[in-house]
């Protein structure tokens, strides 16, 4: 009877069932390293700012901030009603408390180094600064001021990251386990899923609709929407690949396809042969890829054609077409067979090249698909080399392997320097070995100016790599989701964030 | 006996130490390590990471701490899942993988003994052949063909029951059980049909029906006892396995069990819970293979353990 009443109470209140990709790798604001894991974080924790449905920065746990005339003292001020999940208040002293966790090389935190360009922020990671010298300070009115050693302007984005995020008081996991956000975590099974219930010391709880979220672990996309076709999913993580008229046809509406800030493409190891100052035969292998033919009948998830790396849809970023993309298709057939005799090579004596790509089936169609191109229009023999994961991601990055690999960048926030650094020349994540003086004198400058010419230079700075040839873009990413259609408040963004709180579902699934 | 038991479980301990050991290498063989990702770390965050959980370390003192380590029966964090240890992502997954596991082999015996026995007894009549084609077609369908087609004939187009998930209800378990059952329904009839065959045709059942002994009598008490011999040498392993859960079965189910952790441990380079599972693997075998040749001695009288020696007949 009682099993019976408590079941009956659970069917009142809303409960949205949210597909989440693979399990999450952490739920610890500081090691959490998965898109996943922030998504799931975002519920549970609110840092200074947060997003609103169509991401876009509104007050968080600060209610108000400003900027001091030199650019690079912000002072946020904390709403009195922030609270944690057992009713204490969330107080300067949390975010303090949680930078320097975040910064504590103990911590092992994967995106510390996302808070260098904060004062000392770097000095204190490495080990050469006392915590207590980190520019984050809570001042006499309680305010928070942040001290910055560069300019940021993508700083209040980066507050919506959980490595900014406050930490409660407590020794252990166990003693921290508190929240902020407009959800608490009730349960967790590994592999199950996670149960997210309202938070009622929220502060705007009035205002959340859901009693509960639960978030379903599914690795594989064809399962996931096996599990939203039978009505146990309001909402999926992702679609699979190469079926979206079917799905569309399918499910009309409910498939909702969105730009999204990632960019996909191929990198060019420019530290080695064939490639090393061949710019004249990049170009070449870059003009024959078909990159409609790319987008729309290989992967043919909705992805949209690139000839540039920044996706468009940014704030204040250009929108103009990529070195290569104004000619038509005999144009560009024409100067490639010539950079490529240019080059050295014909039809006695093809280049021979390899294309290095992690194992999918995604990429396996591409790579096919580009090798088929560069032999049909030039003769170029492609071998293309399939690894597992791990063995790729070392391979790209020491570089003594790869001559063409597969790339791709997803923003951690709207700015388009985020795609810009994997090609700055001491960059950790440069696995082409760009190394352009032009490129990084524009991109010195560019953080040490602000607005329309930051824009401007960054732009150049993007100008200089194509014109280089150092990668062939090939699509920007779209985001992807099956949405019910009794779900409200899930709205198309570009950075694919869609906080719980702002949704409400009619029924049941 | 007794003799026969110790000196089994003494053996389990070298071969167990023997696996550890081979595991421990094999997996750091493999290039790439689990803080490597799309984005590389900061070459200090690295070396944090690596401190951390002891990686900058000469292998062998690694391994050397690892053996003190799992002496005391603690498998030490997961590199990947970074908020559990991996005893509780094992704990937390294996009841699952056994509750299905254990479904499974009860249906997959069930079923299996029956119709091989029956298609023995009716042997080349029509039951014979459909039980022996059905079992081809068990044998031959492999699960991963096997459960999307449940999924889309039971969950979708029928709605009758849930496409995946677990939560304990019987409706989520009734398609992994009979998408892991199914191939081991096929295996047990074949095994049992050959060796009832074999047995009904040997000299001690010949006598028992000369003796006027009932038929059912014959069955039950005579022959269907050393036709399972086989069975149960099948069964050792194959519970094993079963009851470490299938990562076809649970990926595609969505089942939090412990299977998908030996494929998702390796890709992750999650050097400590691939070695979890594996150890947990290998006691389980051992501890099933001593249990099936016990059970040997229970079903075949001539079946005994002398010197701590196993005694077949013939």
């Amino acid at each position: 009877m009682v099993f019976l009443l408590v079941l009956g109470f659970e069917a009142w209140g809303q409960t949205l069932h949210r597909g989440l990709g693979p399990e999450p790798d952490s739920l610890d604001i500081h090691t959490a390293q998965g898109l996943n894991s922030i998504n799931v974080l975002r519920d549970l924790h609110e840092g200074l700012v947060t997003f609103d449905g169509k991401a876009r920065i509104i007050p968080g746990v600060a209610s108000e901030w400003e900027l001091d005339d030199d650019g690079r003292t912000w002072r946020f001020k904390l709403d009195p009603q922030a609270r944690w999940s057992d009713g204490s208040r969330v107080t300067g002293k949390d975010f303090v408390r949680g930078w320097h966790r975040a910064l504590d090389p103990i911590t092992g935190a994967p995106y510390a180094a996302m808070l260098d360009g904060v004062e000392n922020a770097r000095a204190v990671r490495e080990g050469d600064k006392q915590p207590g010298e980190l520019g984050i300070e809570v001042l006499s009115d309680g305010r928070l001021e942040i001290r910055l050693e560069t300019d940021m302007p993508w700083f209040t984005e980066l507050l919506t990251h959980p490595v900014t995020f406050p930490l409660p008081e407590g020794e252990n996991a166990d003693e921290r386990r508190r929240f902020n956000g407009p959800f608490v975590l009730a349960e967790h099974r590994p592999g199950s899923h996670l149960r997210l219930k309202a938070n009622k010391s929220w502060r705007l709880a009035d205002e959340v609709r859901l009693d509960e979220v639960i978030w379903h672990p599914i690795e594989d996309p064809v399962v996931e929407m096996n599990r939203y076709r039978a009505g146990e999913l309001h909402i999926t993580e992702t679609i699979p690949p190469g079926r979206k008229q079917w799905l569309r046809e399918r499910f009309g509406d409910e498939l909702r396809i969105s730009p999204y800030l990632g960019s996909f493409f191929l990198g060019y190891n420019l530290s080695r042969e064939p490639f090393e100052n061949r710019p004249k035969l990049r170009e070449a292998l870059s003009l024959v890829v078909d990159r409609q033919l790319i987008a729309e009948r290989v992967i043919g998830a909705g992805e949209v054609p690139a000839w540039r790396l920044v996706p468009p849809g940014m704030e204040g970023w250009p929108d103009r077409p990529g070195p290569g993309q104004e000619l038509d298709t005999e144009q560009r057939l024409d100067r490639a067979r010539k950079l490529y005799q240019e080059a050295g090579y014909g039809p006695g004596n093809p280049l021979q090249l390899e294309l290095r790509y992690n194992t999918t089936l995604t990429h396996r169609r591409m790579a096919a698909a580009v090798a088929a191109l560069w032999k049909q229009h030039l003769g170029v023999e492609t071998r293309l080399v399939n690894e597992e994961w791990k063995v790729f991601v070392v391979n790209r990055r020491q570089g003594r392997l790869t001559q063409v690999m597969r790339g791709g960048w997803i923003a951690d926030w709207a700015d388009p320097a985020n795609f810009l650094q994997l090609f700055v020349s001491d960059s950790p994540l440069n696995y082409t070995f760009f190394s352009d003086e032009t490129f990084d004198d524009l991109m010195d400058r560019a953080a040490a100016s602000q607005g329309e010419e930051r824009m401007e230079l960054l732009f150049d700075a993007e100008e200089q790599l194509l014109e280089s040839h150092a990668i062939i873009p090939l699509y920007y990413y779209v985001s992807r989701h099956l949405v019910r259609s009794d779900v409200d408040g899930f709205e198309d963004n570009l950075m694919d964030v869609h906080l719980s709180r702002w949704m409400g579902v009619g029924n049941e699934p | 006996m007794l003799k026969f038991t110790i000196k089994r479980l003494a053996w389990a301990i070298p071969t167990l130490f023997f696996l550890i050991t081979l595991a421990f290498f094999l997996i750091r063989i493999a290039p790439g390590g689990p803080f490597d990702s799309e984005r590389a770390l900061p070459p200090e965050i690295e070396a944090n990471l690596a401190a951390k959980y002891h990686l900058d370390e000469p292998l062998i003192a690694q391994y050397g701490r690892y053996l003190a380590q799992i002496a005391r029966l603690d498998f030490g964090p997961s590199f990947h899942y970074r908020d559990w240890t991996v005893n509780d992502l094992i704990a937390q997954g294996a009841p699952v993988s056994f509750t299905l596991g254990i479904l499974a082999l009860v249906l997959a015996m069930g079923l299996g003994i029956l119709a091989g026995a029956l298609a023995a007894l009716k042997q080349n009549s029509a039951a014979d052949y459909s039980v022996m084609s059905f079992s081809m077609i068990g044998i031959s369908i492999p699960n991963f063909v096997m459960a999307p087609l449940l999924i889309l004939v039971f969950a979708l187009t029928l709605g009758w029951l849930p496409a995946g998930g677990w939560d304990g209800s019987i409706s989520r378990m009734i398609l992994p059980v009979i998408t892991l059952a199914l191939p081991m329904v096929a295996y047990i009839a074949r095994i049992t049909r050959g060796s009832m065959i074999e047995v009904l045709h040997s000299s001690f059942i010949r006598t028992a029906r000369a003796k006027g002994m009932p038929e059912r009598e014959v069955l039950m008490r005579h022959a269907l006892k050393p036709a399972l011999l086989p069975v149960i040498s099948y069964l050792g392993p194959a519970t094993a396995a079963v009851l470490t859960g299938s990562v076809v079965v649970e990926k595609i189910f969505t089942i939090p069990g412990i299977g998908s952790y030996f494929v998702q441990g390796a890709l992750n380079r999650d050097y400590t819970l691939v070695m979890g599972v594996v150890i947990f693997y290998g006691m389980l075998i051992i501890l099933l293979n001593f249990i099936v040749d016990l059970v040997y001695a229970w079903l075949d009288p001539r079946i005994r353990y002398d010197d701590g020696a196993l005694v077949s007949p013939t």
